[in-house]
């Protein structure tokens, strides 16, 4: 039993206090994307929150054939845990989880890149040996080849009630996991724009970005399908439709701004730190790092444009081979948990996929629970588009491309 | 040109002359002392911002005054693990160049040979070739075997190629301070019965010692600070201390990694003044012997 | 063993060249062939490789595609290493001949610096080189520089960031060589020359040569692969050939490519090292870098 309430005040991260948003929660988000047929506004597992600090327990405990082993390896992206606000080397979710389940869990930052990480594990996967992760986390696209390619586990569902209970119906029956069973979603985001509204203003449009009043002053992301994407909006085209002829008209959109010296750099999540220098005033940026951003520098603000914006999620997968199958379904299933998804959600900041979880952020931590950023209105929601997924020749096509321009050949 | 230049110095006959011992005398120190700042500016902007009280995860702008990273040093998911890493790697790596450096170093220095132009070609050869190319190519090595040990990329797949690249430095670190070793004393030793062995460790090697201690802090610090051929090479199940802070350059570097490079700092800048004050007590030692020896191999004669 | 050795003297050389340059053939020579052999391949990491010798499109591509690339990686590692020249040559000097009994303090004082990661030291230097930073921030305050004037993100913050981090190893060659100068041919040279500059250019300047050819080479080298300067104080159109091997073998997994390019890299660089070495002979070459 871990001997912190790990829902009571001190615990939530100062990212709580934050400039609170429109009340919006999940009921919202469903009402917006909810594409399966059933309708359902309530939460059905989601026990209040007034009640924590017991065992953050899964109602339905797993069939008690399989044991979990005592040793859990997750590799993840960094800052994608909460992380006690007293020493951040401590994840409560990963203690809760061993206290209830005596499972050690490795859990190792190591993630910064889908193309790079992969890189790191192929050739086990090639020859079908295990990579030495139980859980690692990829994005929908990267999550769409490695499931195409026969390199994901599939899931026991039956070990998962949390999930089946708790997912939200946007995020199934996607095209290339159509069995819903290869991968969970772990966390989305939005790619908007991030300014410094100190120095620009509000913004709402694109068209900002390739705006010469703001030359040697904007970013652009380094990942293909943001930066692409955004652009693809900005010149009315659909990202969740496009084409090579779209990629052709985008690259030489951005070319156009990189050669009027408009763009300053291509960065990862590093965009942030030149916001916050104020060595630019605007950037193709993500939601969850603003919310990061934010406690550093009040002026800086987070808009998704009035053209649209890209929605991408992060899933959770089980490379094949993996050693620790049961315990992994049985770990990603207790993260779905409400409580644990709340808990895990107030240290995070990205866009939860869990049904309950704003529900328990609302009873004790309803800055999070109301922040825009978090759990989008749908207004919001209904402008974002998700990538179209290319097949492996489109792909390398469209790298190719934002390569060149990106100034990488 | 001042009066007390005047007085000590002959008068040059042209404007050259004069322009460049007035460069000599008064520029040169103050162009030394702003080199040793320029030099210095980055590792105090460093360490100064260890102290930093950043609200957020970035670490780039002055917030405040706070010794929280010095309180709690190891407070950074991984860094711990990853500070443990790399002082093995460059452990392990510094013992083992050192003593196949040191052997090639000596094969080189007092042994004729075949082939001697083109060893030292190939030990030239790693020296030569861009950090990025050493490391790629071992990356397609590891791939293309594809089995462990060599893949998954892990601590001994760091530690191969940290040996690989630090050999030739101590080679050429060795040799230097071969150049000028007293051959006859080695002579006098196996001339008063020691074998090469018992030679080896009772003369040889004391003299060297200097010129190996100097190898290894050269391939220590070699080791420790290597990003680019370790990113490589390092996959993810091993993180070395760069490799993390490279990581962390994309989201926000928390003044802890700035805490730990500043304590590499100074232990480094105290290691080579302890060794420098020991290697220079030891050359003292070493003259006196000399003399002594020469001393009584003129008695003896 | 040291009987053994007695009776084969002949032998202990290769006995002791064994282990060292097994070591280099396995791990360094070994990868260099490997990476030949893939710089020939085609296909994908998905599909799989095929060999080919008759596939030399990874190099044509190469030398076309990324022809800037490779241009701008000479441009600008030329540049640093002639900047590190100018640097390193009067502080060397300085050192050699004015330091005094601070000789080793301030030899010391230049290589101390690198004994922190140069990921952190290049971290600093864009705090210190920021648009608003401690540097341009004041001058801007007070308008002697336009508000949009920047550093970073310019070839000027690439080529200074390179040119700092490989400043020692100009540094110590010609300070090395200066200080095996015999100080009384100087007094020589100025008694004949009745002249300090003369006696520079004529005596003391040629006898440190081979410390600013070692010390080029040692800084040539490793600038022209760098990309990590160009990565963190670049923008798009700073990009040197370090940073398109680095994205196409860790992000785009392209290996045939990335071999190729470092196969060239490699290559171009060999070519230079070996004329190098025609002209000064190698024992000059591993004896210099000291």
């Amino acid at each position: 039993m871990s001997p912190r309430d790990p829902f009571s005040a001190p615990n939530i991260t100062r990212r709580s206090f934050l400039v609170a948003g429109s009340l919006t929660g999940v009921a919202a988000f469903i009402a917006a994307c909810g594409t399966s047929g059933t309708a359902n506004t309530q939460t059905p597992t989601g026990t209040p929150a007034a009640t924590a600090g017991a065992s953050p327990a899964a109602t339905a405990a797993p069939t008690p054939k399989p044991t979990t082993s005592a040793e859990l390896n997750w590799a993840n992206w960094t800052y994608y845990m909460d992380t006690d606000p007293n020493d951040a080397t401590k994840f409560p979710t990963l203690e809760q989880f061993k206290t209830k389940y005596g499972t050690t869990v490795n859990y190792q930052e190591v993630i910064d890149d889908n193309d790079s990480f992969l890189g790191t594990i192929q050739p086990q996967l090639q020859h079908s040996q295990d990579t030495g992760w139980d859980i690692i986390v990829m994005t929908d696209w990267m999550a769409a080849r490695i499931i195409r390619l026969g390199w994901a586990e599939k899931m026991d569902l039956g070990n998962m009630p949390n999930v089946t209970a708790n997912l939200q119906d946007v995020y199934k029956d996607v095209t290339w996991d159509a069995t819903n069973d290869h991968h969970v979603p772990w966390q989305s985001g939005m790619t908007g724009l991030g300014y410094d509204k100190a120095k620009t203003g509000a913004l709402t449009s694109l068209a900002e970005f390739y705006d010469p009043k703001y030359k040697g002053k904007v970013d652009y992301l380094t990942e293909m399908r943001d930066t692409i994407g955004l652009t693809m909006l900005k010149l009315g085209l659909d990202p969740s439709k496009a084409t090579r002829a779209d990629c052709d008209k985008a690259i030489a959109e951005i070319k156009k701004a990189k050669d009027a010296g408009i763009i300053r750099a291509f960065k990862g999540n590093a965009y942030a730190d030149d916001l916050r220098t104020g060595t630019i005033v605007l950037s193709m940026a993500w939601s969850g790092d603003m919310v990061q951003a934010l406690i550093d520098k009040p002026s800086l603000a987070f808009t998704v444009g009035s053209e649209g914006g890209m929605l991408w999620t992060d899933n959770c997968m089980i490379p094949k081979g993996a050693k620790n199958k049961y315990t992994a379904e049985v770990m990603i299933d207790f993260c779905y948990d409400p409580k644990i998804a709340a808990q895990i959600e107030a240290g995070v900041n990205y866009i939860c996929p869990n049904k309950g979880a704003a529900d328990v952020l609302k009873a004790n931590n309803p800055d999070a629970a109301n922040n825009p950023l978090i759990f989008p209105p749908a207004d919001i929601l209904a402008r974002l588009h998700i990538f179209v997924g290319l097949s492996e020749d489109d792909e390398k096509y469209f790298n190719d491309q934002f390569a060149t321009v990106s100034g990488l050949g | 040109m001042s009066a007390a230049g005047a007085v000590i110095d002959r008068p040059g006959p042209t404007i050259g002359n004069r322009i460049f011992r007035f460069l000599d005398r008064y520029l040169l120190v103050i162009y030394t002392l702003a080199a040793v700042f320029y030099l210095m500016l980055p590792v105090l902007v460093m360490s100064m911002f260890s102290f930093n009280d950043p609200s957020g995860k970035s670490n780039v702008v002055w917030q405040g005054f706070s010794l929280n990273a010095w309180l709690h040093p190891f407070e950074v998911n991984g860094l711990q693990k990853a500070v443990t890493t790399s002082l093995g790697i460059a452990f392990l790596s510094t013992i083992i160049a050192t003593a196949l450096g040191t052997m090639i170093a000596l094969a080189l220095a007092r042994h004729g040979f075949r082939g001697r132009a083109v060893t030292n070609l190939f030990i030239f050869l790693p020296m030569a070739t861009p950090e990025i190319v050493l490391g790629a190519s071992l990356l397609t090595l590891y791939v293309a075997i594809g089995v462990p040990p060599f893949f998954p990329l892990n601590f001994l797949t760091i530690l191969i190629a940290h040996i690989m690249f630090n050999i030739s430095y101590v080679v050429v670190t060795v040799r230097a301070r071969l150049a000028g070793f007293p051959i006859h004393l080695e002579e006098a030793a196996m001339d008063l019965g020691a074998n090469e062995w018992v030679t080896f460790w009772k003369v040889t090697f004391p003299l060297i010692l200097p010129g190996v201690m100097a190898a290894a802090l050269l391939a220590f610090s070699l080791s420790i600070d290597d990003f680019v051929i370790t990113n490589f090479t390092g996959g993810t199940i091993s993180q070395t201390f760069p490799m993390l802070i490279y990581a962390k350059t994309r989201i926000g570097v928390p003044p802890q990694v700035n805490v730990i490079g500043t304590i590499i700092f100074v232990t480094a800048v105290g290691l080579v003044a302890m060794s420098t004050l020991v290697s220079r007590a030891q050359a003292q030692r070493d003259q006196r012997v000399a003399r002594r020896l020469t001393a009584d191999e003129a008695a003896a004669a | 063993m040291g009987a053994f050795l007695r009776r084969h003297r002949g032998l202990t050389p290769y006995l002791l060249l064994a282990p060292g340059l097994l070591w280099l053939a396995v791990f360094y020579l070994g990868p260099s062939v490997q990476m030949a052999v893939s710089s020939f391949w085609s296909g994908s990491l998905e599909k799989g490789y095929v060999f080919s010798f008759a596939n030399v499109t990874n190099y044509t591509k190469a030398l076309t595609r990324f022809e800037p690339q490779f241009l701008r990686s000479i441009l600008y590692g030329g540049a640093a290493t002639i900047l590190t020249f100018l640097i390193a040559y009067p502080l060397a000097y300085a050192i050699a001949f004015r330091g005094g009994r601070f000789r080793n303090l301030l030899l010391f004082l230049v290589i101390a610096p690198f004994f922190t990661s140069f990921l952190l030291r290049t971290l600093s230097w864009k705090i210190i080189l920021g648009d608003v930073g401690p540097f341009l921030g004041p001058l801007k305050a007070i308008h002697l520089l336009p508000d949009d004037f920047r550093l970073l993100a310019t070839p000027i913050a690439v080529v200074s960031g390179i040119t700092y981090n490989f400043l020692p190893f100009m540094t110590l060659p010609i300070y090395v060589s200066l200080e095996k100068i015999d100080f009384r041919l100087i007094e020589a040279a100025q008694d004949l020359y009745a002249n300090r500059f003369g006696a520079f250019q004529r005596v003391t300047f040629p006898l440190s040569l081979p410390g600013v050819f070692a010390g080029s080479l040692l800084t040539f080298i490793p600038a022209v692969g760098d990309y990590v300067n160009a990565e963190l104080l670049g923008n798009p159109d700073t990009t040197m050939i370090g940073n398109v091997i680095q994205n196409q073998f860790l992000t785009q997994n392209n290996y045939p490519t990335a071999s190729a390019l470092s196969f060239l890299l490699m290559a171009g660089i060999l070519i230079a090292v070996v004329v190098y070495a025609r002209l000064l002979g190698t024992e000059e070459l591993t004896a210099g870098g000291a």
